[in-house]
């Protein structure tokens, strides 16, 4: 079945340009559904689509995270949603805005050949080319195992995560201003 | 030092998880392998007893770089099987969809992963500090090429429009326009990107290669074409299996592809533009000679210049095809089961990609034969690492080490498609 999910082709839209033709967010899920916690950037866009504001995107990005600096272009803000690497608890949620003069966290690499978040937010960054605010939140995942669901910690996160950030837009102005490191 | 082991555990800029083990006794290069250990992944095994109609969905999840090529030889491989002739139109709007694959696989190497190499920076991501405007070039190349991919494949990822018979939806001329706007900045982007890299300062090597590529009567070949080779090959896809051979090395889960009278053979964009130079277009050319290429590259440092000069063409021979395009009359031809064997060959942006499907009377998937380019070139890249290493035998750790992984990287390997890839060891014990 995993065939199918995401079989439908994405819409053409002019990104970042809401209805009323103001620059708006853009939500990216980062990962892939059939690598356990993986999963989780997927499963929340998921709980996203159809509650979002028609000013705001919600897209999902497979493998090729470099392309985000393209996907991004013209959005005021950009919230990101991406698995990390235990280093604690599994299931817990880490909100972290990349958009400070420096990193406020240090990642690991994570591909000999792709280019992840980290390193893209980095790239974007000397090329003078990230959102004016740019929010990660990131879940501590559990197993990675090929065809895997989602660990129960890490799925029981899913729906605060995206409430989180449906609250986040809802307040966007000050929300997404105030951007710190934060376990929510 | 006469005797040492040189590793490197993990090869950094390439698809996939590979070592380079070298072995150096009395002065001279004993042992060089090439070591793929990322796990099989059954691919050709998963394929048995699936539908024909559900081959191209599975063979995309081969590769999230070159998902085009393999639905492209899937696709021409089931209805040789299921003897489909597809509309004019359907075929230019394949060939469109290589066109935006070769751009973005071709701008992400070159810009991100290989010219690193030539600056002296250990990523993409110090290059851009001292050069952003190339780093700026490259993002916007691939943006081109995605957005080819995104338009006729529905996304740029695991695309899922391309279907037996021709496309589930064709898209109308009009949905062309914001595409061959940023296509005709991308060929002007593709020009700057081959002049800047042919400032780069180039090793002086050569390898007599056995090229072997596609060869088509009018166009530089993409989807359809005999094979031929250097040495006077020229055959049909469905000999394929009769002139090349593929075989299991102890150290790699990918599988060693070769000539199965003369061995070693090189296949990607080298080998396409030594045996396809006449059919690039004449200032294709001219810009190939300026950059210093000649009729034949034999120097793999220099096929960086090769890819430049292939994203200049699929740039170009895109908006040449959008300008002719009609939609066609239906999406698709109707496919019908038989029992049958298909072949097909495409060259996906590293190289020629074999496939063969033997299907039964219901359409389903008896045996699969999936041959990837970096399968093929292997052994080539064994030989090329001799000759480096052999060359810098008095170099240190570190210097041999850069030398072996750029050569390594002048093919951009797609470790991920051939495991059935770099750590690098030297052993001067």
């Amino acid at each position: 079945m995993h065939l199918l999910r995401g079989a439908f082709l994405d819409t053409a839209r002019e990104p970042g340009v809401s209805s009323g033709g103001q620059l708006s967010v853009l939500v990216a899920a980062i990962g892939n559904p059939d690598r356990g916690d993986d999963g989780f950037g997927p499963a929340v866009a998921d709980r996203l689509r159809g509650r979002v504001s028609a000013g705001v995107r919600v897209i999902e990005c497979g493998g090729d995270v470099l392309s985000l600096i393209e996907e991004w272009a013209g959005f005021s803000a950009v919230l990101v949603v991406d698995v990390a690497a235990p280093i604690g608890r599994p299931g817990r949620i880490h909100r972290l805005d990349l958009h400070g003069p420096s990193p406020l966290v240090t990642f690991a690499r994570g591909s000999t050949h792709a280019l992840g978040i980290a390193e893209t937010v980095e790239l974007a960054r000397i090329l003078g080319r990230l959102p004016r605010h740019l929010v990660v939140y990131l879940i501590e995942g559990e197993r990675f195992d090929i065809g895997a669901r989602l660990s129960p910690a890490v799925n029981d996160a899913v729906d605060r995560v995206a409430e989180n950030i449906l609250a986040e837009l809802s307040g966007r102005s000050a929300a997404l201003q105030e951007g710190s490191a934060e376990h929510a | 030092m006469a005797n040492r082991t040189l590793r490197v555990d993990y090869i950094a800029r390439v698809e996939g998880e590979s070592s380079l083990d070298l072995r150096i006794r009395d002065g001279k290069v004993e042992r060089v392998r090439l070591s793929i250990f990322e796990p099989p992944r059954f691919f050709e095994a998963l394929l048995r007893g699936r539908g024909f109609g559900e081959v191209l969905d599975i063979v995309a999840r081969i590769c999230g770089i070159c998902p085009i090529a393999y639905q492209m030889s899937g696709v021409h491989a089931i209805e040789d099987a299921l003897g489909i002739v597809v509309d004019p139109p359907t075929r230019v709007l394949r060939r469109l969809l290589y066109c935006g694959e070769w751009i973005e696989s071709h701008a992400l190497h070159i810009v991100m992963l290989h010219a690193p190499d030539f600056l002296g920076y250990p990523d993409g991501i110090a290059m851009a500090r001292d050069h952003p405007d190339a780093v700026q070039r490259g993002l916007a190349l691939k943006k081109a090429g995605n957005e080819l991919l995104t338009l006729l494949g529905g996304r740029a990822i695991h695309p899922v429009n391309v279907r037996v018979g021709g496309f589930y939806r064709v898209p109308s001329r009009g949905e062309f326009a914001p595409v061959v706007e940023s296509l005709k900045h991308a060929r002007d982007l593709a020009v700057a990107t081959l002049r800047w890299a042919a400032t780069f300062s180039f090793p002086d090597f050569t390898h007599d290669y056995e090229f072997v590529a596609l060869r088509h009567p009018d166009e530089y070949p993409m989807n359809v074409g005999r094979i031929v080779s250097s040495a006077g090959l020229d055959i049909a896809a469905a000999d394929y299996e009769t002139e090349f051979i593929q075989r299991q090395v102890p150290y790699s889960t990918a599988l060693h592809s070769v000539l199965g009278r003369r061995g070693a053979y090189l296949v990607g964009p080298m080998a396409r533009y030594a045996l396809n130079r006449d059919r690039l277009p004449a200032e294709v050319r001219a810009l190939a000679d300026e950059a210093g290429l000649g009729p034949t590259c034999r120097n793999p440092f220099r096929s960086i210049l090769v890819r430049a000069v292939e994203v200049i063409y699929a740039c170009g021979e895109a908006l040449r095809l959008i300008a002719d395009y009609e939609p066609p009359a239906r999406a698709f031809v109707p496919a019908e089961p038989r029992a049958s064997v298909g072949y097909a060959c495409t060259e996906a942006p590293r190289g020629i990609l074999y496939h063969r499907y033997r299907l039964d009377a219901e359409g389903t998937i008896v045996d699969a034969r999936l041959v990837p380019p970096t399968s093929q070139n292997q052994s080539v890249i064994e030989e090329d690492l001799r000759q480096v290493a052999t060359a810098g035998l008095d170099l240190d750790e570190d210097a041999l080490k850069a030398n072996c992984e750029q050569s390594i990287r002048n093919h951009d390997p797609c470790i991920s498609c051939a495991a059935h890839f770099l750590t690098l060891r030297v052993n001067r014990a």
